[in-house]
């Protein structure tokens, strides 16, 4: 090789290092990338690139995020092939359309690279792909324990109040609770829409119908909102039994003031900082946990807030 | 000289109340150049725009080579030799002049049962009749773009003849042009009409008509103030006739004979 | 006046540069060359060059190129399409409906939806043309048209957003390889028999070779790329594209058919747009609402990269090709080399607007503005 182009190999090596802004010491070199079915716009996110980046840098592993800016699931399908040609330790990543993600997921396996399912999926299809383990919130398995919660809570007769009925996953959520109540789910799970006055409507109609149910379940935001309204409207609000899936701010508010009893958090933290540690030890010295993982539920109470407070949006 | 190739005979053309056209009758001979003079709003425009197809006249014959004629559409006037040069809208600056000189005319070879351009045909054409316009292209994919304002008039008018146009119309051709490319200009109109083509030049401006023109129409109001030949009419007299009489005698007074 | 003008002694010879700089390929051309050579430097070992990597940036770059085409001869032709990253999601869809939810064999859902969605384009022309308004606002309306069908229907039929099952109902079906095959399996098996390049090391695939054939969607790139080029270039409509777009009105004046040349061409972009669709749903076997967000802008980004006029009446298909190329290796090869993922719009917006500042240069040469 002539100095020159040593020099030349030199001052690219410079460069490089100057151009590469991806996190952390490697200190044990190995490379994890987290790829994720949301777009850009979609900040719940951000606690997941927290996370991977608090967990490489403890166990000094090099750890990359990545989605398709539009979240379109095909350009997801690219980056988990690009995301494979690259030759990682390892894979995390979402299954958010088996039918697209089968083949680029089962293929990384099949080199040799070790993969974790994160957030959506289920355990039987993490399984199916060849992944080591699924790191996330089962929807039967978090309604089946916010039942039992709500049932040594005194629920005796509740409302589900279902605003995503088009996503079968959802109603999972609904299925669990009643089962976790011990009572049969019947036509308690209402089919509300997405119109927060609809909503809120759909609910005082149903409460005036209905006087003996005692508990309600929001499935996230988009119903607890209306429901948290409608409760201070007829004057049922902290009378009755409220939990609620996921965290918003209303949902803070109405934990704080005594509306809601509790909400189920995913901990999408969990989702992120798990899977970076599992690998890592999993490379290193070849241990795993025997099972899936479930991240959530983890429930929110009025005396659980302040760190939800603190760490919103960073790492809850 | 032989017949006129196209005669209008009381060509009228009202747009709802405005009358536009009020009676206007021309005849125009091959190998003649025709001005058409006039100010703005004489009426010049609809009158060409009558004579290629354009516009039907309201009343008034259209003769062409003896026959009456009843244009449907420009095309049906193109196909028949009657062809309309813009002031502006004839070439497209971005393209090559080649490409241009065949727009909606392309000549086509065969290669394995498909058409396709056959553009050493065209390339060839068109070197071959600009440089008889007395344009010496650097080559054919030149970029009309890069020509000036009377090259370009001087390529849409070679394409016209080189198309079969008997009669050739030239919509204003050098009213935005310098001194230099008008000449161009008039010296191309010149070697079009020594072909035998009829020339129907349009024009406000007495000097260029009288450069070329054999014979000279005034339109004034929609009206034709009659045909002079050359020789039989000065400069002075046409203007004035265009500028409809007595105002312009002021005007020139004060502007001392310039205009 | 005398006979010949001869040469015009004020205009200077044009040198060999700036008549190679006029050729609407060249910022294409310079900008693959650089971004070939930043990358081998910068992320030579990083797997981006090894079969797999090669076959995934290709197979982006495939993608973007097939809409690109149609984007590109549309442009030329003087209008724009917005609607084509929806037009993809509703073909997608359509495809999964008929061949899925209505059980239609596969062939007779990938015909109807390329006689619907080649139907939509040229509705959008003919409102276009007919209505004079701006193509801009026109298939932004598309956009937004086609996008609310392609939620709509699925949820009225179904009642959810993605419609799986689709490679099972292709399974054995004539047409539906055509776009979601691979050719030249027996070569990549040998190369990976060879050693030359990698081979599956277990599962059921083991001895595999992990790029074993050329997916059709790029066979259909190249494909459309010499239809696109050989149109443009060698044929009279590719003149009339060329008029169109340059100046209508002229183009009518000399007998083009305007309107018919952009109608037409509204429907290859829709046509580009709907192989694009049936080869994702065929590769990935289901159809979702949110498929080809925003793939209209990135169609348009190629083309304007490969040194066509967003004002129409020039540019080039190996251009746009070339754009597309750079498009996609910038985008994967970002990630091989280890640039933070967000980075890559300001990569992004960078060489667009180079490209731009080029290509008005490169138009006031042409046109001979000063």
């Amino acid at each position: 090789m002539t100095s020159l182009m040593k020099n030349l190999m030199l001052a690219t090596a410079v460069a490089a290092a100057s151009f590469t802004v991806a996190q952390t010491a490697a200190a044990e070199g190995e490379k994890y990338i987290l790829v994720s079915h949301a777009p850009d716009s979609d900040t719940w996110w951000n606690t997941i690139k927290n996370g991977i980046a608090l967990a490489g840098e403890q166990v000094g592993a090099e750890v990359e995020y990545r989605n398709p800016p539009t979240g379109d699931i095909a350009d997801m399908a690219r980056i988990i092939e690009q995301a494979t040609a690259s030759g990682p330790d390892g894979i995390i990543t979402t299954l958010a359309d088996f039918d697209v993600l089968k083949g680029p997921i089962s293929a990384a396996v099949d080199q040799g690279i070790d993969v974790i399912i994160m957030n959506t999926g289920t355990p039987e299809q993490a399984r199916e792909v060849g992944a080591l383990m699924y790191v996330g919130q089962p929807e039967y398995d978090a309604g089946y324990a916010a039942g039992l919660r709500a049932k040594d809570e005194g629920v005796t007769n509740f409302l589900c109040v279902n605003h995503a009925i088009q996503q079968p996953t959802v109603g999972e959520r609904c299925r669990g609770y009643a089962d976790g109540l011990g009572i049969d789910l019947g036509d308690s799970m209402m089919d509300s829409g997405t119109d927060p006055s609809e909503i809120k409507n759909k609910v005082l109609a149903y409460l005036s119908a209905n006087p003996d149910v005692d508990g309600i379940l929001t499935l996230g935001p988009v119903s607890a909102d209306p429901t948290i309204a409608a409760l201070q409207e007829n004057g049922m609000a902290g009378a009755i039994h409220f939990g609620t899936f996921d965290l918003g701010e209303e949902i803070v508010k109405a934990i704080q003031d005594g509306t809601i009893n509790w909400g189920i958090d995913q901990q999408p933290f969990l989702q992120a900082y798990m899977p970076v540690v599992i690998l890592a030890n999993w490379d290193r010295y070849g241990v795993l946990p025997g099972n899936n993982i479930n991240s959530g539920p983890g429930f929110v109470t009025k005396d659980a807030l302040a760190k939800v407070e603190e760490f919103a949006g960073e790492y809850r | 000289m032989s017949d006129p190739i196209i005669q209008m005979k009381n060509i009228e053309k009202h747009f709802g109340s405005v009358i536009a056209l009020a009676g206007v009758s021309v005849d125009v001979f091959p190998g003649e150049c025709h001005c058409l003079l006039g100010d703005n709003g004489a009426g010049k425009s609809t009158f060409i725009k009558t004579m290629s197809g354009v516009h039907k006249p309201t009343a008034g014959e259209i003769i062409f080579e003896g026959k009456p004629l009843d244009f449907a559409d420009p095309r049906d006037a193109m196909a028949a030799g009657i062809a309309t040069v813009h002031q502006h809208l004839s070439m497209i600056p971005l393209m090559s002049v080649s490409r241009n000189f065949f727009m909606g005319n392309e000549p086509m070879k065969k290669i394995a049962g498909i058409s396709f351009f056959d553009h050493d045909f065209a390339n060839r054409v068109t070197m071959e009749e600009m440089r008889k316009m007395g344009i010496n292209l650097r080559g054919p994919d030149q970029a009309v773009g890069t020509l000036s304002g009377g090259e370009r008039q001087t390529v849409a008018i070679a394409r016209a003849v080189y198309f079969g146009a008997k009669v050739l119309i030239l919509d204003e051709p050098t009213s935005a042009l310098g001194v230099r490319q008008t000449a161009n200009v008039l010296a191309t109109i010149d070697k079009v009409r020594k072909q035998g083509i009829a020339v129907v030049f349009i024009t406000h401006n007495v000097r260029h008509a009288m450069a070329v023109g054999d014979r000279f129409t005034v339109l004034n109001r929609g009206q034709t103030l009659g045909t002079a030949v050359r020789g039989e009419i000065t400069p002075e007299e046409l203007q004035d006739m265009m500028a409809g009489g007595q105002e312009m005698v002021q005007l020139e007074g004060s502007l001392g004979g310039t205009v | 006046m005398a006979d010949t003008t001869d040469t015009d002694e004020r205009i200077k010879e044009i040198s060999p540069l700036r008549r190679a700089l006029i050729r609407p390929e060249l910022g294409g051309m310079v900008g693959t060359v650089a971004v070939f050579t930043l990358f081998a430097l910068f992320a030579f070992d990083s797997g981006m060059f090894n079969s797999q990597g090669v076959m995934n940036w290709s197979i982006v770059s495939a993608q973007f190129m097939i809409i690109a085409v149609g984007a590109c001869l549309l442009m030329i032709a003087g209008e724009f399409d917005l609607s084509v990253g929806s037009m993809i999601g509703f073909a997608g869809m359509m495809i999964a409906v008929f061949g899925v939810v209505l059980a239609w064999p596969m062939w007779m859902a990938i015909l109807i939806t390329f006689v619907i969605c080649c139907g939509l384009g040229a509705l959008n022309g003919w409102i276009v043309v007919r209505t004079g308004l701006p193509s801009f606002i026109v298939t932004l309306a598309f956009l937004f048209i086609l996008r609310g069908f392609t939620i709509y229907i699925p949820q009225t039929v179904e009642r959810k957003t993605i419609i799986g099952g689709i490679r099972d109902a292709a399974e054995g079906d004539w047409l539906a390889p055509i776009f979601g095959g691979k050719i030249g399996q027996p070569i990549f098996q040998w190369l990976g028999d060879m050693g030359v390049i990698g081979v599956f090391e277990r599962g059921t695939r083991a001895g595999q070779p992990v790029v074993d054939g050329i997916p059709m969607l790029i066979v259909w790139a190249i494909a459309l790329i010499i239809f696109g080029h050989i149109l443009l270039t060698r044929t009279r409509f590719g003149n009339w594209i060329f008029a169109a777009g340059g100046d209508a009105e002229a183009a009518r004046n000399s007998g083009v058919p305007v309107n018919k040349v952009k109608i037409l061409m509204f429907m290859f972009t829709a046509f580009c747009a709907t192989v694009f669709a049936v080869c994702q749903v065929m590769e990935f076997g289901s159809a979702g609402a949110d498929r080809g967000l925003l793939k209209e802008f990135e169609a348009i980004i190629a083309v304007v990269i490969g040194g066509a006029l967003l004002t129409g009446g020039y540019g080039s298909v190996i251009g746009a090709a070339l754009g597309a190329l750079i498009f996609g290796v910038v985008q994967q090869g970002l990630f091989f080399a280890g640039v933070e993922s967000s980075l890559f719009r300001v990569f992004l917006g960078v060489i667009l607007l180079f490209a731009v500042i080029l290509n008005t240069y490169i138009r006031r040469i042409i046109t001979g503005e000063r």
